[in-house]
């Protein structure tokens, strides 16, 4: 009796959780699957009054631009953070550099979108653009990745690189050989978990990098995009304007596509590790 | 002659050999060897040599500091204190660094750890690329008959190596270090896991390859000592109490932790 009551219990209490995120997913997406259609994917935004009658290819692309330019410029300073970790650093060091890490992910991103303002766009005078984006996105999601790809290099059994090590395996062989065929599938997960963080910040790059409206296309590092996390948050500001919130739901269909893709395949690697 | 008997005849043979290389060549020479780690003193001046040829036998009761000192011998730890040389050499100084001493001393672990890949690829592990690529058959074959396990996987190289054995798998961790042409071989309780076939076949290849260079096995068990033969080097609490022929060692131990150890398998030294 009493079991069966404390199941009851932590069902009741698990409801919630489960039902609060799904209701609002299904509400978004009965609100934003009408909205979409092929012209709003795939025309163009040059001549659209204020974004609201709009194509959200413009969008797409410089949500992805800033998240591909974000996981570029990070992953590799992440790698050689880890290797450093792993290879070089004492232990005084390993656990100052897990602080800072564990210090930055806990700092908002907004105070990073100021930081980018302040320093990149005014200081270094890169201006509202895509480059100042693709840094501050990158900065933000560095501690994820690095702390993800710490404890992937961690999980690696000690038997297994004493092993190599006594072989004579170099470093680099080291890392080459064992290493990196050991911990891929958890370097990508953590890679693509990256993307979808990047992918759904917005308060960063609204100061940094995008504009709402008049750009369809990047010229250059240094041009303004537009991203689809800001559009929505300028579309669903226009309440009175039903064109401009149907268009915001139907961007937030898309975030949320793209963001549950990048989840899914992170997932996906996740059960080839714990199989492999 | 089958494997108990080659253990037999050898182990035989082994005291002589031992006694013929102390005044010849020296391969190792450990002086006022020392080792702290976090502040607790693991190895206390360990002094010792080992001959060009032959087996020596590290024993001691767990924690005495065995697996820890074979690990400095290869470089695996290097914040040692002392002096050690190999064929002559000081291996601070080693010509290719840490990675080609650790190619010269073949150091085998406890639990065998292979590498996911097939047994062949195993087995050339250890090798550049080219010569991974160009390994001659017979090579492989030399080194796995060495080993005792050629018989068991002659057709079966391209099979994935964890779908041996523990046993066979220890087996080709020693090829695969054999692989390398060490010019010394350190062995961390090779059998501790392993069914007594497992053991005789890996005690066998061990007595075979001491002929030809100095075999140095780590060992609580003090049966599989005395059918190793060779050298004794009994140590406990990170100290070397006693060295010397291994027949001597167990029919007359000198000091009274060896006599301790090999009453009731402990000392207490501490």
């Amino acid at each position: 009796m009493n079991e069966r009551c404390a199941k009851t219990l932590t069902i009741m209490l698990a409801l919630p959780a489960l039902l609060l995120p799904a209701a609002c997913l299904l509400y978004i997406l009965f609100k934003g699957i009408p909205a979409l259609d092929w012209a709003m994917l795939s025309g163009s935004s040059q001549d659209a009054a204020f974004g609201s009658i709009s194509a959200l290819w413009p969008q797409i692309t410089g949500s992805l631009l800033l998240m591909l330019g974000a996981c570029l410029l990070a992953a590799p300073v992440a790698l050689g953070g880890t290797l450093f970790y792993a290879l070089a650093a004492n232990i005084r060091q390993r656990k100052a550099l897990l602080g800072i890490m564990h210090l930055l992910v806990g700092i908002p991103p907004i105070v990073y979108g100021l930081c980018g303002l302040i320093v990149l766009v005014h200081m270094l005078h890169w201006g509202i653009s895509l480059l100042t984006g693709m840094v501050i996105l990158a900065v933000i999601i560095l501690p994820m990745l690095l702390m993800n790809s710490v404890n992937a290099i961690k999980r690696i059994p000690s038997e297994k690189t004493a092993a190599a090590r006594a072989l004579g395996l170099s470093n680099g062989q080291l890392i080459r050989r064992v290493w990196l065929p050991a911990a891929w599938p958890a370097l990508m997960t953590g890679l693509l978990l990256g993307m979808a963080r990047a992918l759904s910040e917005t308060a960063p790059i609204l100061f940094t990098a995008t504009v709402f409206s008049g750009v369809s296309w990047p010229d250059s590092l240094f041009s303004p995009v537009t991203s689809l996390q800001t559009h929505l948050f300028y579309l669903a500001q226009e309440g009175a304007n039903a064109e401009a919130v149907d268009i915001a739901w139907a961007s937030a269909v898309i975030l949320i596509i793209l963001v549950t893709a990048l989840s899914f395949g992170a997932s996906a690697l996740r059960n080839i590790r714990m199989n492999g | 002659m089958n494997t108990k008997k080659k253990i037999t005849a050898i182990a035989a043979a082994a005291p002589q050999q031992v006694a013929a290389h102390d005044a010849g060549d020296i391969s190792l020479h450990a002086s006022r060897l020392s080792l702290a780690l976090e502040g607790k003193n693991i190895l206390r001046d360990i002094s010792f040599s080992l001959p060009a040829q032959g087996i020596n036998v590290l024993i001691g009761p767990s924690g005495a500091g065995k697996s820890t000192l074979l690990r400095c011998l290869n470089m695996l730890h290097t914040q040692w204190q002392g002096d050690l040389q190999i064929m002559g050499r000081d291996v601070r100084k080693w010509p290719d660094s840490e990675d080609g001493l650790r190619r010269t001393i073949g150091l085998i672990a406890q639990k065998p750890t292979l590498f996911p890949c097939s047994i062949q690829q195993n087995i050339v592990f250890g090798l550049s690329r080219k010569d991974r690529n160009h390994m001659p058959e017979n090579r492989i074959k030399k080194v796995l008959k060495q080993a005792a396990l050629w018989d068991e996987v002659k057709n079966r190289l391209h099979d994935q190596a964890a779908t041996l054995s523990v046993g066979q798998q220890q087996r080709l961790c020693i090829a695969r270090a054999l692989m390398l042409s060490p010019n010394m071989l350190l062995l961390d309780e090779p059998t501790a896991s392993l069914d007594p076939r497992s053991r005789q076949f890996i005690e066998a290849s061990l007595l075979e390859l001491s002929e030809n260079m100095p075999v140095l096995c780590v060992t609580h068990d003090i049966e599989q000592a005395k059918r190793l033969g060779g050298k004794i080097i009994f140590m406990c609490d990170g100290r070397l109490i006693e060295s010397g022929d291994s027949k001597l060692f167990f029919k007359h131990p000198n000091r009274i932790e060896s006599r301790e150890f090999l009453r009731w398998s402990v000392c207490d030294c501490s």
